[in-house]
């Protein structure tokens, strides 16, 4: 079974809600984001989410952004990731991880995504393509990755049943009609949505997009199964670039993980 | 609006392999009510009166086929004439493409209204529609084109709209059009996002060069008028490309005329620093469509360098990339300098002072002319007038204020 399936089925079999935290490859550098990604294990973290920088990242706000720019400026690669997850996997064989990015970083390197083994990433979601498309359209069908997709506010039912049908790692459903680190949830419209993706399917739901304090963690974890922290977290990086000293963050994502259980 | 054999896009959205919808799931169901909106309103007779009316008396439509008589002596190898977009209302072929979609947005009931622009001249015809409908209106404008089409940012003010200057990226065109995306999926409800070229996901590049083939349409009729056959060549200069999709789209049948399109050569093609994708680039997804676009081995989309703001942009509309890719369109380039030369000669040779996005187009009889005998007859589409980029062009020629 693939490692982000059995990570998100135990969790649901102990009651137990999952943390995903976000951060983009390469920002401030590449050995910083090493740390970070143990940082964010030993702090409480299920599943790790790296974005794969993207000159052009449409669905996200500012701070994410600029995030993809600082890792730009260094050159990140796609390539780069995948031996930067090596180098994670040498010392981490239990925490799954997702590649966040957009379709044209991907088809440029379906080569190196299809070689991917079963030490390597879990999964992909990318942004810009429509749910009810899967990544075999565009030539990836590695059966070590599976794929996530987005459901949103707007997405119509008729859709819900097909996308849902179509992901096979969990749905990631976005909490507000924006970009990511816009504020203002609303709970009881994420509620509503939620409840009827579960109509469709027994795959995880996590909710994710506008999720800052630890009450945003605590209301949305009654009822999705889990819920995705990024923009704060990335703003957490930046505002440590230079320091280096990441601490903060291990505690933010502690008192989140308190929070959801 | 028009009925074609060549009857794309196909009902996902493709040109062939170019085209789609490749967006984030929030703006799915904003483009499948547009595209439903759309297949009702454009058979629909008293939508298709409105939108020619509108042509009519407020944009100033047909615009002329112009004979150019000292560009024609000048070459002497065949007749050039000017379709004369410069001439209509705020100076360019980009109203006739608002005006169409502000009538969707009516329709629609949307209450406000967002776009994208380069050069300015999408933005002021956005602006202007508008204001005539009473819509708020925000323009999104990347903050290097905001520098040097000054004149334009102040005109889209004037009409009431808001000016948002883009820092991302190379803040040129491309982060206007994501920033303009950005505000789509934050105000999905209430918001029109009037794509001002044939880019974007489907269906924009369909209605914008449906709304723009009006152009085509007319140089038919009056090409035979005039010269009592079809164009020998079409030229046109290609940005996202919709002032060349609409001249060019009526007449992909016609087989006796060639159908040119120009893009910018920046600095020469060679040097890499230019925004000609069809020349120079590979297929990618940029904007919610599958098109030549300029990126390197990584996938990410490269600066891109032309002394005119509106043809600056590293993708291009994904049905002329399918022209190019079945043959039926030529795509060339031009350098920033041989359309500035372009530029002062045709100002001079004809009293017409065309945007420097147009001089590319001139500059390219050059070597055309050559190719053709004195019974040809080549048209080109004067896509806009020129007094938006004086600025640019007297910086260019050390001249100050």
């Amino acid at each position: 079974m693939n490692r982000l399936t059995s990570t998100l089925s135990n969790l649901k079999a102990n009651n137990q809600k999952a943390l995903v935290a976000y951060l983009v490859a390469g920002d401030p550098d590449m050995d910083s984001t090493l740390d970070l990604m143990h940082l964010f294990v030993e702090s409480g973290v299920d599943v790790i989410e790296i974005g794969v920088p993207f000159t052009d990242p449409i669905a996200e706000g500012p701070t994410i952004q600029r995030a993809h720019d600082r890792a730009l400026k260094n050159n990140i690669s796609l390539k780069m990731i995948l031996s930067l997850v090596d180098e994670f996997r040498k010392s981490n064989k239990e925490t799954p991880i997702v590649l966040m990015g957009y379709l044209n970083t991907f088809i440029s390197h379906i080569d190196l995504v299809q070689a991917t083994g079963k030490d390597g990433i879990d999964s992909i979601l990318v942004v810009d393509i429509p749910g009810e498309l899967n990544l075999e359209t565009y030539g990836i069908s590695n059966p070590n990755i599976n794929t996530i997709s987005l459901i949103s506010p707007t997405t119509k039912e008729n859709r819900v049943e097909l996308i849902a049908n179509n992901s096979t790692g969990f749905i990631y459903y976005v909490n507000l009609r924006g970009v990511t680190g816009s504020s203002n949830l609303n709970i009881s419209e994420i509620e509503n949505n939620i409840g009827r993706i579960k109509k469709y399917t027994d795959l995880p739901t996590l909710a994710g997009f506008g999720i800052k304090t630890t009450e945003d963690a605590k209301t949305l974890a009654k009822f999705s199964d889990g819920i995705i922290i990024g923009s704060s977290i990335v703003e957490m990086i930046n505002e440590a670039s230079t320091t280096k000293e990441f601490d903060r963050i291990g505690k933010y994502i502690k008192d989140m993980k308190i929070a959801i259980s | 609006m028009t009925s074609n054999k060549f009857n794309y896009p196909d009902k996902e959205g493709f040109f062939g392999e170019f085209g789609g919808k490749f967006v984030p799931e929030t703006l799915m169901y904003a483009l499948e009510e547009l595209e439903n909106t759309y297949s009702k309103l454009k058979d629909d007779k008293d939508f298709i009166k409105e939108f020619y009316s509108d042509l009519s008396a407020f944009v100033g439509r047909p615009s002329p086929l112009y004979f150019a008589q000292r560009l024609t002596d000048k070459y002497k190898s065949g007749n050039i004439w000017l379709k004369r977009e410069d001439l209509n209302h705020t100076g360019a072929h980009k109203i006739n493409n608002t005006v169409g979609q502000i009538l969707l947005a009516k329709h629609m009931g949307k209450k406000r209204i967002i776009a994208e622009t380069g050069a300015g001249q999408h933005g002021v015809a956005t602006a202007t529609v508008a204001a005539r409908l009473g819509l708020e209106c925000h323009i999104y404008m990347g903050s290097e084109d905001v520098r040097r089409q000054s004149l334009n940012v102040y005109r889209i003010k004037l009409l009431g709209a808001h000016v948002h200057a883009v820092d991302s990226g190379s803040a040129t065109l491309k982060d206007a059009l994501n920033e303009a995306m950005r505000d789509w999926v934050s105000n999905i409800d209430d918001t029109y996002y009037i794509i001002g070229s044939v880019t974007g996901p489907h269906p924009y590049p369909m209605i914008v060069r449906d709304f723009n083939s009006v152009v085509g349409q007319e140089v038919i009729k009056q090409s035979k008028d005039l010269f009592n056959k079809m164009p020998d060549a079409i030229v046109a200069c290609v940005g996202g490309g919709s002032n060349a999709m609409g001249i060019f789209y009526p007449f992909i049948e016609v087989q006796e005329t060639r159908l040119i399109g120009v893009e910018a050569g920046g600095k020469g093609v060679s040097t890499g620093e230019h925004a000609a994708p069809l020349n120079d680039g590979t297929p990618g997804v940029l904007h919610g469509a599958r098109s030549y676009l300029m990126q390197d081995e990584a996938g990410q989309v490269k600066d891109t360098k032309s002394v005119s703001a509106g043809l600056d942009y590293p993708g291009v509309g994904p049905e002329h990339s399918w022209l190019k890719d079945i043959g039926r369109a030529e795509y060339v380039a031009v350098s920033d300098d041989d359309a500035l030369k372009a530029f002062h000669e045709v100002t001079e040779l004809e009293g017409i002072m065309p945007a420097l996005e147009t001089a590319h187009a001139f500059a390219y009889l050059e070597p055309l002319m050559k190719e053709l005998d004195s019974s040809s007859n080549v048209v080109i589409n004067v896509s806009g007038r020129g007094d938006k980029d004086i600025n640019t062009v007297a910086e260019i020629d050390g001249i100050e204020f």
